[in-house]
C-alpha cells in the first residue's frame, strides 16, 4: 500500500498546477499519478490561447469577461463560479509567466492578446500557436524544481470513499502490472475530458476517455450537464485533428462550395468569430443542405490564403504543418478542408464553485470537472483558464482539508474487486471485438448525439448504447502479461467510454430545448422556464442511471437572448 | 489497397528469452502511427507502443525505422515505402534506454539526468516581480534567444541517436543541455543559477559531446542541441590562457587537478617547459625506485564530487574560467585510453571497489591555500 496525504490524479494542466501549488504550500506528502508522462497530457495540444483580463487590457474588465462567459454558456454556467474564475485570470497568467511560460509579447514587452470567439475584447493570451504546450512544459519544469512525486504511467481504477469522505484510490501500475491501494486523505481528480466517446471523429488524444469521470460514476457520485459536448467547427476533414480557432482569429474565412462566406447568414456581426457552437452548426447546416465542398460535399473550406505565407508561418506554424501532414494541403496555397469534430466536454464531475464534490476530500479540476463555468458551451481560451484557476483552488482546498483531516482507513476490498475485474477481462469469451465495438460506439454517438439532435433518433441511439454496453461484457483482453499491457489499458478505457455514453445520452433526451452545444431540431428554442437548470446523473444501487436536476446560480446576469 | 510488411521488434522480458521480429502486413495509408494502430486493432492487440496525441505534440511515439529515428505520427507510410523501396521496414524501439516491452523504453533515466542540469527558471527578483499582480516585461526580440529550445517535447529521439550517450552513460543527453541552455539565455534567470548550470553541465559531460550533429538531424521539433552544447561550452570558457611559462604552469595545475585530483609528475616538465624527454626519464627513475607510476593518476572514488567542489572554489575566486576544458577533455581521453573505459565509468567502478577519496580534498586545500 502506498500512502500520501494528497493524491492528484492527472498530470495535465490542472493536475500539474494543483501539484505545484500544493507542493509550495504544504509539507504534506503529495503525489501525482498519471497514465501518461505529464508532458504528454492533452493540455499540450491546446493551441489557441488562454483568456484573461490583464492590467493593460484597456477597456476590458473581469466583469466583461464574466458576462461573455455566461452569455457564451447560454446562461447555464454558475455565475458565482464564473466570477471567481474571471477575477483570478490576471493572477494565474502572471504567475505562470513568472515561472517561465514564453507568452507572445507586444512590442512594449507586455503579454499580447488576441480576439477569440465570443469575446467582446481581445483578451486571449497566447504563446505562438502552442500555448498549452508551453504551459504544460513550464509547469512540469516547475514541478521538477519542487521535487513533486510522480507516479508516471499509473492508471486510476477506483475511488474509495465511505459515503462521507474519501479514503483512497486503487490504481494499476502500467509498467510493472498489479493493482495497488493508495491511501490518502484527499484526492484531486484532473483526468481530462471524455470527447473520445465520439471515437471516430474527435480532436482529442487517444486517451481522453473520461477515466476519472467514469470512476466517479462507478463510485455512486454525481456527474453534471453531461449532455453538453462541444463540437469544434474546424477539425481536419480526414482525421478530426484540430485547426485552432486562432486560424479564424487571425482572419481566416469559412467558405462553402460556392465560395460564399456563409457565416454572414448565421452571425452577421461576428462572422467567423462567433462562438463555436454557432459556427459548428452553421458548418453542419451548410453540409447537410448540400453546400459542402469536395466530391462528397462533406466538408467546408477554411481559407487562409489571403493571410500570406509570412503571417501564416509566424502566427500559425503548427496549423500549416498539420494541414500538410494530415490533410495533404498547404494552407498558404489552398483552403483547408474542415468539418466539426468532438472537442470538449462541458459536463463532468459535479462540483461546487470551489471544485468540491459531495464527498469530503474529493475534488475535481480541469476538463473532467463540471464546476460549472462553461455551462452549455465553453468559449475558446476559457478552458485553460479554468484548468489553472481550479487546479490552484482545489490544491489550496485540499491542503486546508488534509492538514487536519484524520487518517483514513481504506479497505483492501476494492483491490480484490479490481483484480477480479481484470482477471475476468482476460478470461472473457472474446465474442465481441473491442476495436469494432468502439467504432460502433463512436458511430452511434456521432449519428444520434452529434451537432444536431432529435428525440426519436436519440431514443434509438440510447437503445443502441445499452446494447453496446451489454455486448461489451464479451470483450476480451488478449494480452495476459503484466508489464506494459496496453491491450488491458485500451479495454479499460473503452469500458469507461461505454459507461459514460448513456450518461450523456439520457439527459440529452430529457433536455427538451436547445441550449449552447445541445441543439435539438425538434426543440430549436431555449426554454428557460423548464430547463434553466443543471442535469445531474448518477448510478443507482442497481446500476441504473438516475437523472435529476438542480438550479443554476444566477447573480448578476439575467438570462437574455444569445445573439452575435 | 496497397500494403507493406512491417517487421516489428517484439520483446516481453517476462515471457521471451530474447527479442524477435514479428511481421505484419499493413496498409500504406496515413502515418506510421496509423499502421501500428491498425496492427493493434486488427492483427495483434498484444503489441505495445506509446502514442497519445497523434498530432506530433506529445512526444510519445518516437521509434526507429530501419535504424533511423522517427516520430511515428509524423511519418507518412508513403514516404517510408518510397524511401526504402522494396526493402523490409524494421521497427525498433529507441536506443540507449532499456526496453520495457516491445517498442516501449524506460525514459526515467534520461529524465533523472536532465533534472541535474536545473532545467527550469530560477527567477531573478530584479527582473521578475515577486508581486504576483505585476507583469514582467519581456521584449519580443529577447525571446528569440530561446526560440528553438522551447520546442523540445521530450521525445528522446536525440538521446537515442547520440554518440556521447553511447560512450558515456553519465552523459546528460542532447535534449537536457538544450533545455538547460534555454535558461542560460533568459534574462529573467538569476546569475547564480546560470553559473551552477554551467558547472553541472560540465560534470554532466558537456565536453564529451563529439559534435556528430546527429541530435540536430533527428529532432522532430527543430531543436539544435549540438549548437546549444557549443554555446554552453562557449559560456564555460570565456577566457583563454596566455602562453607564458607561468600561465602554463598554472594551467597545468588547474587542469590536471580538476581532471584527476592531482598534478601530473610526469607531464609537468613537458607541459610547462616543453621538455619532451623528461617524461621518459622520470618514468624510468620512478620504476627503478620501485615506485608504482602511472602515466596518468588512477581516478578514485569521489573524483566527480571533487571536481564540483574544486570548480566551486575556483568560481568563488573568480578563476573558474581559467579551466581549459578542451585540455581536460584530452586528459579524460588519456585516462579512458589507459584504463579502457571512460572517466565516469572508472569512477563508478572505483565506487564499487570502495576506493577511498582520502587525501583528495585535503590536498586540494593545501594546494589552493598556498596561493
Ligand atoms: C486540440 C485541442 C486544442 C485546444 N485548444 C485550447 C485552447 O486554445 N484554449 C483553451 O482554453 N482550451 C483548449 N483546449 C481545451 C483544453 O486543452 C483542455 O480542456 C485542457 O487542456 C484540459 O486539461 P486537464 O488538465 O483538465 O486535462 P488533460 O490535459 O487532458 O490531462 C489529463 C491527465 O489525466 C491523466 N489521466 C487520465 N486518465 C487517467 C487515469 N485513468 N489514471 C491516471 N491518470 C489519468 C492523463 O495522464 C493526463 O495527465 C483544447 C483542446 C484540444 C483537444
Ligand atoms: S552532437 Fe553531441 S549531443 Fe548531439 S548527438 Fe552528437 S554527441 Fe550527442
Ligand atoms: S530535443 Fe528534439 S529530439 Fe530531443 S527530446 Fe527534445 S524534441 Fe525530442
Ligand atoms: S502520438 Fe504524440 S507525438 Fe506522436
Amino acid at each position: 500500500m502506498l500512502e500520501y496525504d494528497i493524491v492528484i490524479v492527472g498530470g495535465g494542466g490542472a493536475g500539474l498546477y494543483a501539484a505545484l501549488w500544493a507542493a509550495e504550500n504544504t509539507i504534506l506528502k503529495v503525489a501525482v499519478i498519471t497514465k501518461v508522462y505529464p508532458t504528454r497530457s492533452h493540455t499540450g495540444a491546446a493551441e489557441g490561447g488562454i483568456n484573461a483580463v490583464l492590467t493593460h487590457s484597456v477597456g476590458d474588465s473581469p466583469e466583461a469577461h464574466a458576462y461573455d462567459t455566461v452569455k457564451g454558456s447560454d446562461f447555464l454556467a454558475d455565475q458565482d463560479a464564473v466570477d471567481i474564475m474571471c477575477k483570478m485570470g490576471a493572477a494565474v497568467i502572471y504567475d505562470i509567466a513568472h515561472r517561465g511560460v514564453p507568452f507572445s509579447r507586444r512590442p512594449d514587452g507586455r503579454i499580447a492578446q488576441r480576439p477569440f470567439g465570443g469575446a467582446s475584447f481581445p483578451r486571449t493570451c497566447y504563446a505562438a500557436d502552442k500555448t498549452g504546450f508551453y504551459i504544460l512544459q513550464t509547469l512540469y519544469e516547475q514541478c521538477l524544481k519542487n521535487n513533486v512525486t510522480f507516479l508516471n504511467e499509473w492508471f486510476l481504477l477506483s475511488i474509495i470513499h465511505n459515503g462521507e469522505r474519501v479514503e483512497g484510490i486503487t490504481a494499476w501500475d502500467v509498467r510493472n502490472g498489479g493493482v495497488h491501494l493508495i491511501k490518502t486523505k484527499a484526492v484531486i481528480l484532473a483526468t481530462g475530458g471524455h470527447a473520445r466517446v465520439y471515437w471516430n471523429r474527435t480532436s482529442n488524444a487517444l486517451g481522453n476517455t473520461g477515466d476519472g469521470t467514469a470512476a466517479v460514476l462507478r463510485a455512486g457520485l454525481p456527474l453534471k450537464d453531461m449532455e453538453f459536448i462541444q463540437f469544434h467547427p474546424t477539425g481536419l476533414a480526414k482525421t478530426g485533428i484540430l485547426v485552432t480557432e486562432g486560424a479564424r482569429g487571425e482572419g481566416g474565412y469559412l467558405r462553402n462550395k460556392d465560395g460564399e462566406r456563409f457565416m454572414k447568414r448565421y452571425a452577421p456581426e461576428k462572422m467567423e468569430l462567433a462562438p463555436r457552437d454557432i459556427v459548428a452548426r452553421a458548418i453542419q447546416t451548410e453540409i447537410d443542405e448540400g453546400r459542402g465542398c469536395g466530391p462528397n460535399g462533406d466538408y467546408i473550406c477554411l481559407d487562409l490564403t489571403h493571410l500570406g505565407e509570412k503571417r501564416i508561418n509566424e502566427r500559425l506554424p503548427q496549423t500549416r504543418e498539420h494541414a500538410i501532414l494530415y490533410e495533404g494541403v498547404d494552407p498558404v496555397k489552398e483552403p483547408i478542408p474542415i468539418a466539426p469534430t468532438a472537442h470538449y466536454s462541458m459536463g463532468g464531475i459535479d462540483t461546487d464553485k470551489l471544485g468540491r464534490t459531495p464527498i469530503k476530500g474529493l475534488y475535481a479540476a480541469g476538463e473532467c470537472a463540471c464546476i460549472s463555468v462553461h455551462g452549455a458551451n465553453r468559449l475558446g481560451g476559457n478552458s485553460l483558464l479554468d484548468v489553472l484557476v481550479y487546479g490552484r483552488l482545489t490544491a489550496l482546498e485540499a491542503v486546508k482539508y488534509a492538514d487536519d483531516a484524520p487518517e483514513t482507513n481504506p479497505s483492501f476490498a476494492k483491490v480484490k474487486d479490481d483484480e477480479k475485474r481484470i482477471l475476468e477481462l482476460m478470461e472473457a469469451s472474446g465474442k465481441e471485438k473491442m476495436p469494432q465495438l468502439r467504432r460502433e460506439l463512436g458511430e452511434v454517438m456521432m449519428k444520434h448525439f452529434g451537432v444536431f439532435r432529435e428525440e426519436s433518433s436519440m431514443k434509438e441511439g440510447l437503445e443502441k448504447l445499452y446494447e453496446i454496453k451489454e455486448r461489451a461484457k464479451e470483450v476480451k483482453v488478449y494480452d495476459t502479461s503484466k508489464k506494459f499491457n496496453t491491450d488491458l489499458i485500451s479495454v479499460l478505457e473503452f469500458l469507461n467510454l461505454v459507461e459514460l455514453a448513456p450518461a450523456i445520452a439520457i439527459p440529452a433526451v430529457e433536455r427538451r430545448e436547445s441550449r449552447g452545444s445541445h441543439a435539438r431540431k425538434d426543440y430549436p428554442e431555449r426554454d428557460d422556464k423548464n430547463f434553466l437548470k443543471h442535469s445531474v446523473i448518477k448510478l443507482g444501487e442497481d446500476g441504473s442511471y438516475q437523472l435529476s436536476w438542480k438550479p443554476v446560480v444566477i447573480t448578476k446576469f439575467p438570462p437574455e437572448e444569445r445573439k452575435y | 489497397m496497397e500494403t507493406v510488411k512491417l517487421q516489428v521488434f517484439r520483446y516481453d522480458p517476462e515471457k521471451d528469452a530474447a527479442p524477435y521480429y514479428k511481421e505484419y502486413e499493413v496498409p500504406v495509408e496515413g502515418t506510421l502511427l496509423n499502421a501500428l494502430l491498425y496492427i493493434k486493432d486488427n492483427l495483434d492487440p498484444t503489441l505495445a507502443f506509446r502514442a497519445f496525441c497523434r498530432s506530433e505534440v506529445c512526444g510519445s511515439c518516437s521509434m526507429k525505422v530501419n535504424g533511423k529515428t522517427k516520430l511515428a505520427c509524423k511519418t507518412p507510410m508513403k514516404e517510408l515505402v518510397e524511401t526504402w523501396k522494396g526493402k523490409p521496414l524494421r521497427i525498433d524501439p529507441l536506443s540507449h534506454m532499456n526496453v520495457i516491452k516491445d517498442l516501449v523504453v524506460d525514459i526515467d533515466k534520461p529524465i533523472e539526468k536532465m533534472k541535474t542540469l536545473i532545467p527550469w527558471l530560477v527567477p531573478d527578483p530584479r527582473v521578475v516581480p515577486t508581486d504576483p499582480m505585476h507583469e514582467s516585461i519581456i521584449y519580443p526580440e529577447e525571446m528569440k534567444a530561446y526560440r528553438d529550445q522551447i520546442h523540445c517535447m521530450l521525445c528522446f529521439s536525440c538521446y537515442s541517436a547520440c554518440e556521447a550517450v553511447e560512450d558515456n552513460s553519465r552523459y546528460r543527453g542532447p535534449f537536457a543541455f538544450s533545455r538547460a541552455y534555454r535558461f542560460q539565455v533568459d534574462r529573467r534567470d538569476i546569475e547564480t543559477a546560470k553559473e551552477k548550470r554551467i558547472r553541472y553541465a560540465i560534470s554532466g559531460g558537456l565536453w564529451s559531446c563529439v559534435q556528430c550533429q546527429k541530435c540536430l538531424y533527428v529532432c522532430p521539433k527543430g531543436v539544435k542541441p549540438a549548437e546549444d552544447i557549443q554555446n554552453l561550452r562557449g559560456q564555460s570558457v570565456k577566457k583563454g590562457f596566455t602562453d607564458k611559462p607561468g600561465a602554463r604552469k598554472l594551467k597545468h595545475f588547474v587542469d590536471w587537478i580538476y581532471a584527476t585530483g592531482q598534478i601530473n609528475r610526469l607531464y609537468l616538465p613537458e607541459e610547462v617547459y616543453g621538455n619532451k624527454e623528461a617524461r621518459e626519464k622520470l618514468t624510468k627513475a620512478y620504476q627503478e625506485m620501485g615506485v608504482e607510476v602511472w602515466e596518468v593518476p588512477k581516478p578514485t572514488k569521489g573524483l566527480m564530487k571533487f571536481r564540483d567542489i574544486y570548480l566551486e572554489i575556483l568560481s568563488k575566486e573568480n578563476k573558474a574560467l581559467e579551466l581549459d576544458f578542451s585540455h581536460v577533455r584530452k586528459i579524460d581521453k588519456m585516462v579512458s585510453d589507459i584504463f579502457k573505459a571512460d572517466i565516469c565509468t572508472i569512477v563508478d567502478r572505483a565506487h564499487e571497489r570502495g576506493e577511498s577519496a582520502k587525501g583528495l580534498i585535503g590536498k586540494l586545500k593545501e594546494l589552493l591555500g598556498g596561493k
